[in-house]
């Protein structure tokens, strides 16, 4: 005796945990399928019933699937209803069982019953596939012509099913409508509208597989002829009056209007005619719809769509802004979110056409319209909701042209002042975008930058930081002045924390350290549309002293929290301010430049000693000092390089201008780069390694050679971590500019000789311990006649032994430079990307890097996982396995959930894998991969094998 | 365009009733469940009603204890055609009027209870995600005329 449904669930809802649960429903379940073994009749109806619980509680009831076949063909009226319930809840579409149903249907529909046709038409429209369409839609069709309102409604609905499932039926069925659209019933009349929506949709497909033009196929055609027919039917909604039956909050049947609406704009989308035909009566709906109710609201907000989907006229569509900027106003969230969604929409529309073709008057209307609501989307920007936040945001963006560039900027930096941390990056990307785009002039858009980087200075990504050094330096002397003034004030203010703003402050001090010695001062003039309240403001810095200049950087770097790129970044500085300052008469700031350069010399941070070491010599050079570095006591002479101690000789005048020149202002980036730079981050394409990304028109002589020399330099440094293939390469603009403006000035020199020696520099950097490089060059002691060479330890200014006499002497002192700044980069950014395996949609690569330029051995993958099937994969785990020579940890992957790729917010799961190599150059790196991951349902599982890395390298 | 699904979810995250009209497997619909009450649950009632989630827009409505939560799907290609939120947010008040005529009161245990009866009623009012019926009175007569019809065998089959 099997317990009745309501006897389950009480027994389910007493269970305290989820194994007891468990363990009821897996006995009742097995009770079940006794029952269903022993073809207990009597009780199919309540097995079934109890099936429809578990399935619900999201237990498998697969074994249920023949008792509602055997259910729906009981001559019991009680039967035969939960057999098609069952039949709708348990089965899917691709059931093979669902065919076996086809002629129970059929009988259904033929009963005189109407309840039981009623239901086989349900059924029909809920999981009919394509093969029961083709059988079964004559018999529905009789029942489009059916005496009951009832069995009609359900018939459109079943019919539209069936001609979603068959495409090609859709021709047939066309005039049907007519009549049905003459129906009194509310419940015949909205499946029927809802019927023309779907056929017009099936009939665009349609048109565009076969090539035709969808706006001109017969079907649109005949329902064109309709229009009338369906405005009709919505003034008399409108007009009717109380109507109890369909009424809702004193509007009759929204419903019905909402579905007419989305009907009349899928006829009037592109054309003129049936436009015009409907103007009159959506003016209607706009104007006399209530809109205190959320009934009301949902037909204005339906109405203000089609407004804007068909050639509606410019009154209307100005008609149809004010619904939505009176929707902004309202205080119900729903509405707020809907108007705004839909504003962006708009406009977002709109623009594509405008990029299109030739602006059209009422697009510009519109958009004119939507502008005087600029307040009010604005004032959504202080919503205590951070979903309206972010749609008017999102609006805010669209919105902002020349005119108003100003006034909304000024509201997105208000609201990155108030935004939660992790939206800033992407919010100061996007007024980077705006700036760059509609700034009406150099002084607005540095300051906006500056003002941003105070703001978000921390958040920024180095793209915007890059981007405000280039606008800065693009600009004329005035704007350095002003520029400098106020990031050193700004810099001074800060604590330390917003990174960004001292990246770039920092750069700029060096650069124009010059214009902070004199004061400066700017009126702005009134513009020609602005009042000006009083006298106009005028903005003033004092003159600063070099001292005071050095010092606020010092503090800067002074600070424990320091990174080790702003003190990279300062010590340029330095190098530089002791070239600005030389002449200013400071000896104080000098001597303090000279020993903040001095102090990094021992740094515990090889880059920072580097840079160190070779500012000094820079500096010196300019001084005509020679630079004498003091030989470790305990190092041995090994080549018997003596060092002459405090050399009081000279260098040539050649040397001292090119180190003059190479601490001079750098040339202007060009704005190319810029673009360059972005499409090398966002397309896919590979791009050769293009080193010299600025191009230098301080070296105009041979451009070639220079481009040769920095070539031959930048090659070896990422191939020795295998990344002079990688198709991106990333590197910061800063560093291309710093190593621009160390190059350009000795272009001329440009012979060919000099270069192999610090081609090699390469491998001795990768030297897990640096020792005497000169070991390895084996390089004539004799040389340091011409410069002498001390051995110290990991000290790039060794190589400066290596070139043959012949060479110029400025070319050792600048060009080391360029090596050495562009080694991190490609250490950071270079990668190869080697493909895992495909299976099933899913696509996995490896990104590979070195992530540790002094140890080789080790390196870093990222798996990239792309899914390129239908439906997202859920429980992604990548497995690993690794030869014994190599050692491997995993990090956990980004989401375990991979949706399809190229879907609106799909995001890339990676996974991240560093592996240590200890057979470097004799072994390669090899993976053995096992994936599983569920989709649509069916657990995957793969084995693969990845041995595609670059021999040697990885 | 149409209703993907329909699910009524208690403040615990059990589900009450739930109805699908495009296929995803059990364990999918598991997760789904799961993913959109906690979503629903976190939101307060100051914020909008709507969410968006794995190419579903979500609009939900609070009654007592329970939520009434309404899935669209998302256009693929972004934005034509997009259900009318406000609509369904409507539709989803209709379907509760209708529930509360024909139990009086409707509550949590008499929709757990009568699981089989209100989703005749939901076959009543939709059919493949679309709206077949908003008036009250022609949802629940037919079902009144059913369940007499099904009343006289009832000694035998329940």
């Amino acid at each position: 005796m099997a317990m009745k449904l309501r006897d389950l669930i009480r027994k389910v809802r007493a269970c305290k945990t989820a194994a007891e649960e468990r363990a009821v429903i897996a006995k009742e379940s097995a009770m079940i399928r006794t029952a269903i073994r022993e073809e207990q009749e009597h009780y199919r109806h309540r097995n079934v019933a109890k099936l429809l619980f578990m399935h619900m509680l999201g237990y498998p009831t697969h074994f249920g699937q023949l008792e509602c076949m055997k259910l729906i063909a009981s001559p019991h009226f009680p039967e035969k209803r939960i057999g098609y319930l069952g039949m709708m809840l348990l089965l899917s579409e691709e059931a093979d069982v669902l065919m076996l149903a086809t002629n129970s249907l059929k009988n259904d529909m033929n009963s005189q019953n109407k309840f039981i046709s009623g239901l086989a038409l349900c059924t029909i429209g809920n999981l009919a596939t394509a093969d029961m369409s083709r059988d079964l839609a004559p018999e529905v069709d009789k029942h489009l012509k059916s005496g009951m309102p009832y069995l009609r409604k359900k018939a459109n609905l079943a019919m539209a099913r069936c001609l979603t499932k068959c495409p090609d039926m859709v021709e047939d069925f066309v005039d049907r409508v007519v009549t049905l659209l003459k129906d009194k019933n509310h419940g015949v009349l909205i499946t029927v509208v809802q019927l023309m929506t779907q056929v017009l949709m099936i009939d665009l497909k349609n048109a565009e597989e076969e090539g035709e033009n969808p706006f001109e196929t017969d079907c649109r055609k005949a329902f064109l002829r309709l229009v009338p027919m369906l405005v009709k039917m919505l003034r008399n909604l409108l007009s009717s009056g109380y109507s109890p039956e369909y009424d809702v909050a004193g509007i009759s049947d929204p419903f019905l209007q909402v579905q007419l609406l989305t009907l009349l704009r899928l006829l009037g989308t592109k054309n003129e005619k049936a436009s015009e035909e409907m103007n009159d009566v959506l003016a209607q709906v706009a104007t006399n719809t209530e809109s205190s109710k959320n009934a009301g609201n949902a037909i204005l907000y339906e109405c203000v769509q089609t407004i804007m989907g068909i050639e509606s006229e410019d009154g209307l569509r100005v008609l149809a802004v004010n619904i939505l900027g009176r929707f902004l106003l309202n205080r119900d969230n729903n509405i707020r979110y809907v108007a705004l969604n839909t504003l962006s929409r708009c406009i977002k529309e709109q623009q594509e056409t405008i990029d299109g073709s030739v602006p059209t008057e009422s697009a510009n209307t519109a958009s004119a319209a939507l502008q005087k609501h600029r307040n009010t989307v604005v004032d959504c920007l202080k919503d205590p909701d951070i979903s309206i936040r972010q749609r008017a945001l999102e609006l805010i963006y669209y919105m902002v042209n020349q005119e108003n560039v100003e006034a909304l900027t000024a509201e997105l930096l208000n609201y990155l002042v108030l935004c939660p941390r992790e939206h800033r990056s992407d919010i100061c990307t996007r007024i980077l975008r705006v700036v760059e785009r509609f700034s009406p002039d150099d002084r607005w858009r540095v300051d906006t930058l500056i003002t941003m980087l105070t703001i978000a200075g921390r958040e920024a990504s180095r793209e915007v930081q890059s981007a405000a050094v280039i606008y800065i330096s693009r600009s004329g002397d005035d704007i350095h002045a002003y520029a400098t003034h106020k990031l050193l004030k700004a810099i001074r203010d800060d604590d330390g924390s917003q990174r960004g703003l001292l990246v770039v402050g920092i750069w700029c001090v060096g650069e124009y350290g010059d214009h902070l010695l004199s004061p400066y001062s700017y009126t702005p003039s009134p513009g020609p549309g602005e009042t000006m309240n009083g006298a106009p403001v005028s903005i003033t810095f004092m003159a600063l002293d070099p001292l005071s200049v050095v010092q606020a950087v010092e503090t800067v770097t002074k600070r424990h929290s320091c990174p080790d790129y702003i003190k990279e970044r300062a010590l340029t500085c330095f190098a530089k301010l002791c070239d600005r300052f030389a002449n200013k008469g400071d000896a104080a700031a000098l001597t303090l430049l000279q020993n903040l350069i001095k102090q990094h010399e021992v740094s515990h941070s090889l880059e920072l000693q580097l840079r160190a070491c070779e500012y000094d010599a820079l500096v010196n050079a300019t001084k005509g000092i020679k630079t004498v570095v003091k030989k470790p006591e305990a190092e041995p002479d090994l080549f018997g390089v003596t060092d002459n101690g405090n050399t009081g000789e000279g260098v040539s005048a050649s040397v001292i201008n090119a180190a003059k020149e190479a601490l001079s202002r750098m040339p202007v980036v060009d704005l190319k780069v810029l673009d360059k730079k972005r499409e090398e981050a966002f397309g896919d394409i590979p791009m050769p390694k293009a080193k010299l990304a600025a191009p230098a028109p301080a070296g105009s002589g041979d451009l070639l050679d220079l481009n040769d020399m920095f070539g031959g330099t930048a090659a070896p440094a990422p191939a020795q971590n295998g990344g002079a293939e990688a198709p991106k390469s990333d590197l910061d603009l800063l560093t291309d500019i710093f190593a621009a403006s160390s190059v350009a000035p000795v272009a001329p020199v440009g012979g060919g000789g000099g270069y192999d020696p610090f081609g090699a520099a390469g491998p001795v950097a990768a030297m897990p311990a640096p020792t005497n490089p000169l070991d390895i060059f084996g390089a004539p002691p004799t040389i340091s006649a011409t410069m002498p060479v001390p051995p110290a330890v990991g000290n790039p200014l060794d190589i400066f032994g290596a070139p043959p006499a012949a060479v110029p002497m400025a070319t050792p002192v600048s060009i080391p430079m360029a090596p050495m700044m562009d080694a991190p980069a490609p250490a950071a950014n270079a990668s190869v990307v080697v493909p895992g395996f495909t299976h099933e949609g899913l696509t996995i690569e490896f990104e590979c890097s070195k992530p540790d330029i002094w140890n080789k051995q080790s390196s870093e993958l990222i798996a990239k996982c792309t899914n390129a099937s239908s439906d997202a994969m859920y429980g992604f785990n990548l497995q690993c396995a690794v030869p014994k020579y190599v050692t491997m940890e995993m990090e956990p992957p980004t989401s375990t959930t991979i949706p399809v790729t190229g879907m609106n917010t799909a995001k890339v799961v990676t996974q991240k894998i560093k592996v240590t190599n200890s057979q470097l150059g004799t072994k390669n790196l090899m993976l053995k991969l096992k994936v599983s991951f569920t989709l649509q349902g069916r657990k995957i599982e793969h084995l693969a094998t990845c041995g595609g890395f670059p021999a040697g390298e990885y | 365009m149409a209703i993907s699904f329909l699910l009524m979810v208690n403040k615990q995250g059990q589900t009450r009733l739930s109805s699908y009209y495009e296929w995803i497997s059990l364990i999918e619909r598991n997760a789904l469940e799961s993913e959109i009450i906690r979503k629903c649950l976190s939101r307060s009632e100051f914020q909008c009603s709507f969410v968006e989630y794995r190419g579903y827009k979500v609009v939900y409505r609070r009654y007592a204890s329970l939520f009434f939560i309404v899935g669209t799907k998302l256009s693929k290609d972004g934005n034509d055609n997009p259900e009318n939120e406000l609509g369904l947010l409507e539709f989803i008040h209709n379907l509760v009027e209708t529930m509360d005529k024909w139990a009086g009161s409707i509550c949590e245990l008499d929709i757990m209870y009568s699981l089989e009866l209100i989703h005749f009623l939901l076959d009543e009012m939709v059919q493949n995600g679309h709206i077949v019926e908003s008036n009250k009175m022609n949802v629940l007569r037919p079902l009144d005329l059913m369940e007499r019809e099904s009343q006289k065998a009832e000694s035998i089959y329940r």
